[in-house]
């Protein structure tokens, strides 16, 4: 399959790189074509990929011969390139977020389904072996009915961002939540879908959101936290709780999960394998982080190719950006007790603004 | 309202000055930073954000044009300390700014300065810690540029600057939460706390008074707090007792050349050398330090610091004397408000925290503090 990278920002040199070098390797694509607005940067990824052109206007990605565009640009222009590369008969996977309003996302799948193409949206952690672990763990039941659950997600920001743009809310639109935020929002609506009640709070003050606070509920009880902060380093650790125990996951560890059982003195921290049903043998390791991504890359061809469906489709990935399009518009000022009362005072105003 | 650049705006003290000067409506604020990734924080702010890194000049030049001020908030290592003075004042004096403002250290007197000491005291550099000399030079160097410069220089000299954020009580909050955290000399030795808040304030005051050019000041609380008082509240908060923190013997002497020996040792020639020694015997040295799996898992006792070891040995509260008196400086926050506020802060990024303000009504405060929480 012929694929075009659009964005050559840190996201494609870090990860998508070398997972299509590896695809590559193997044969199952090739990358003609690379767009970036600056030029150094499309410079930079043209070594590792030296047979792609590259290209100095985006709509050049159809003469190029590509099937496959991967979008990733930055967020803010998701909509527009996914819609000129569907409209121009190539199949899409945009990063995340899809898009950054539910506008802006209904438009993309529209386009998808007139020009007849696959949309997949790069919710990487699906593709978790440790995540698609706990769903099935929590559809068998196996910590007995989820009571409530705990999401904490947060470091010292330390992503190589190349503009200031990416701070600016009149350019990225949001901060933390839209960022990060929606993985964990993703991973929330696959494991038990839409919730009934959410209770939104972060501490923008004209700008966007450092740190922030979800409270959600379900109409079967089910209470949960998510905490997501772009400031300090935060426990990193998502916890559901069960009637019969309890699962652990550390933020980003792909092949790794932690259970206790109610009553038991032990936890098991387990590192996955993949196995077969038939016997209790530990065939290879799973996936890790970095070949997830290989993993997803694997699905979309196959997807295109129409050899398996896709696991993450442009409908999915606009549920995560619905909610939070609502959290914005519903956004209340957090507490931060360390201010004083005026200086919190004139906090409030700016977040409401 | 005049316009002041902040350099070091991503960091500890530097965040607290922007969010303090812009929501209190006391100036107009552009934060600079290092890097794009230390936008993360102050993106917050709708503000005039610059990028600059404090050996730049002439991007340095670019961010402070315009600016009626500069505070000075860049922390690091000696070489940075001492190596961003230069390209800061040229490029300030080149923007047309008129005054500087430098956080200087208490430190310039020593981690436990003798009974007396005050902004006068000679200011010693060859000192035992790097970071002390290097503050000390840096005062010294900026004074030069401003003989032959036009832009003012005010140098405050804060203590223990604690506060959200603060590593005095994230790196004593992490050790305790490990098992790690410990005091020398029973916690008995003055603490000389300065809630950010009030340093922020002594920092306006600099900005807004006439007459200080060249002139340091000693910023600090007002209570006299020993370093039992200044953790205590943040192990209560956290559920645990003072009694539960380790009691240290200070750094020995001798110790400060062994750790100097330990870290040539690591040192990647010396190493190289080292790899030079055949296999074997090296081998043989490696299972001699071998632990029987028979063993029980050792017990990790922390070793003072020689920082540590002097601060918590300290037997003087510093004067505030003359901040009051050229400056009108006067501490906004008391130390049980600021301790309030920052295991709050605490409770806000996911510290284990029992109860936030348990603590404040607890017996085991000093009387005087105690009064000054009630009021």
């Amino acid at each position: 399959m012929r694929v075009g990278l659009v964005g050559c920002g840190a996201v494609s040199a870090q990860y998508y790189t070398p997972a299509l070098q590896a695809l590559q390797q193997s044969g199952m694509l090739q990358v003609v074509a690379l767009f970036d607005p600056n030029p150094e940067r499309a410079a930079t990824l043209n070594r590792s990929f030296p047979r792609a052109a590259r290209l100095d206007r985006f709509a050049r990605l159809a003469d190029t011969g590509a099937e496959l565009a991967i979008i990733a640009s930055p967020p803010r222009y998701h909509a527009e390139q996914t819609i000129g590369a569907l409209e121009a008969g190539l199949a899409v996977l945009c990063e995340k977020p899809m898009a950054l309003t539910v506008a802006e996302g209904r438009a993309m799948i529209a386009a998808a389904e007139a020009a007849s193409r696959v949309l997949a949206v790069g919710l990487l952690r699906r593709f978790f072996p440790a995540t698609r672990t706990i769903r099935d763990a929590l559809s068998r039941g196996l910590i007995g009915d989820v009571v409530s659950f705990s999401f904490c997600e947060g470091n010292d920001f330390h992503w190589p961002v190349a503009s200031p743009d990416f701070f600016r809310k009149d350019i990225a639109y949001g901060g933390v939540l839209l960022d990060i935020g929606v993985h964990a929002l993703d991973l929330l609506l696959w494991w038990w879908g839409q919730p009934d009640e959410i209770r939104y709070q972060d501490d923008a003050m004209g700008g966007v959101e450092v740190n922030c606070r979800l409270q959600l509920r379900f109409s079967r009880g089910l209470r949960g936290e998510i905490r997501l902060s772009r400031e300090w380093p935060l426990l990193n650790e998502y916890v559901i709780r069960g009637t019969k125990g309890w699962i652990r996951w550390e933020v980003n560890e792909a092949d790794r999960v932690q259970i206790g059982l109610a009553g038991s003195r032990y936890i098991l921290d387990a590192a996955l394998y993949e196995g077969d049903e038939k016997q209790p043998a530990l065939l290879r390791p799973a996936e890790n982080f970095h070949r997830s991504f290989i993993a997803q890359l694997r699905n979309v061809v196959a997807a295109v190719r129409g050899h398996e469906p896709l696991c993450v489709s442009g409908e999915e990935g606009l549920r995560s950006v619905a909610l939070i399009e609502h959290c914005y518009r519903h956004r209340t000022c957090m507490s931060m007790p360390w201010l004083s009362e005026s200086e919190y005072r004139r906090a409030r105003t700016l977040n409401a603004s | 309202m005049f316009r002041v650049a902040v350099l070091g705006a991503s960091g500890f003290i530097g965040s607290r000055t922007v969010e303090m000067l812009h929501l209190g409506g006391l100036a107009e604020v552009r934060p600079v930073v290092r890097r794009v990734a230390r936008l993360a924080r102050l993106s917050r702010f709708d503000l005039d954000c610059r990028i600059a890194d404090g050996f730049d000049p002439s991007a340095l030049s670019a961010a402070l044009r315009g600016c009626d001020m500069v505070v000075h908030a860049i922390a690091g290592d000696p070489r940075t300390i001492v190596g961003t003075l230069a390209p800061v004042y040229h490029a300030a004096h080149a923007g047309g700014v008129r005054r500087l403002i430098y956080l200087s250290t208490a430190c310039v007197h020593g981690q436990a300065p003798a009974p007396g000491t005050d902004e006068n005291s000679p200011l010693r550099r060859g000192q035992l810690l790097s970071y002390n000399t290097a503050k000390v030079r840096a005062e010294r160097i900026l004074r030069r540029l401003r003989r032959r410069g036009d832009v003012e220089v005010v140098f405050l000299r804060p203590g223990i600057v604690f506060g959200p954020r603060s590593p005095w009580v994230t790196n004593f909050v992490t050790d305790l939460l490990r098992g790690q955290a410990y005091m020398v000399n029973e916690g008995r030795g003055i603490c000389n706390s300065t809630y950010v808040d009030n340093l922020v304030h002594a920092v306006y005051r600099a900005m807004t008074t006439d007459g200080i050019d060249g002139e340091a000041f000693l910023i600090g609380d007002t209570e006299e707090i020993t370093w039992a008082d200044f953790y205590r509240p943040f192990a209560e908060a956290l559920g645990y007792d003072l009694r539960d923190v380790h009691r240290v013997p200070p750094c020995p002497a001798g110790r400060i050349w062994r750790e100097r020996l330990e870290a040539l040792r690591a040192a990647r020639p010396v190493q190289a050398l080292c790899s030079l020694v055949p296999h074997r015997v090296r081998l043989a040295a490696l299972r001699s330090s071998r632990t029987s799996p028979w063993d029980p898992p050792p017990l990790p006792v922390p070793r003072a610091t020689l920082e540590m070891s002097l601060l918590h040995q300290c037997c003087y509260k510093l004067p505030t004397e003359k901040a009051k008196r050229l400056l009108g400086y006067e501490p906004i926050v008391s130390f049980a408000e600021g301790c309030r506020r920052t295991i709050a802060w605490l409770a806000f990024v996911g510290y284990p925290v029992v109860e936030a303000s348990s603590w404040l009504y607890s017996h085991s405060l000093p009387a005087a503090l105690q009064e000054a929480t009630h009021g």
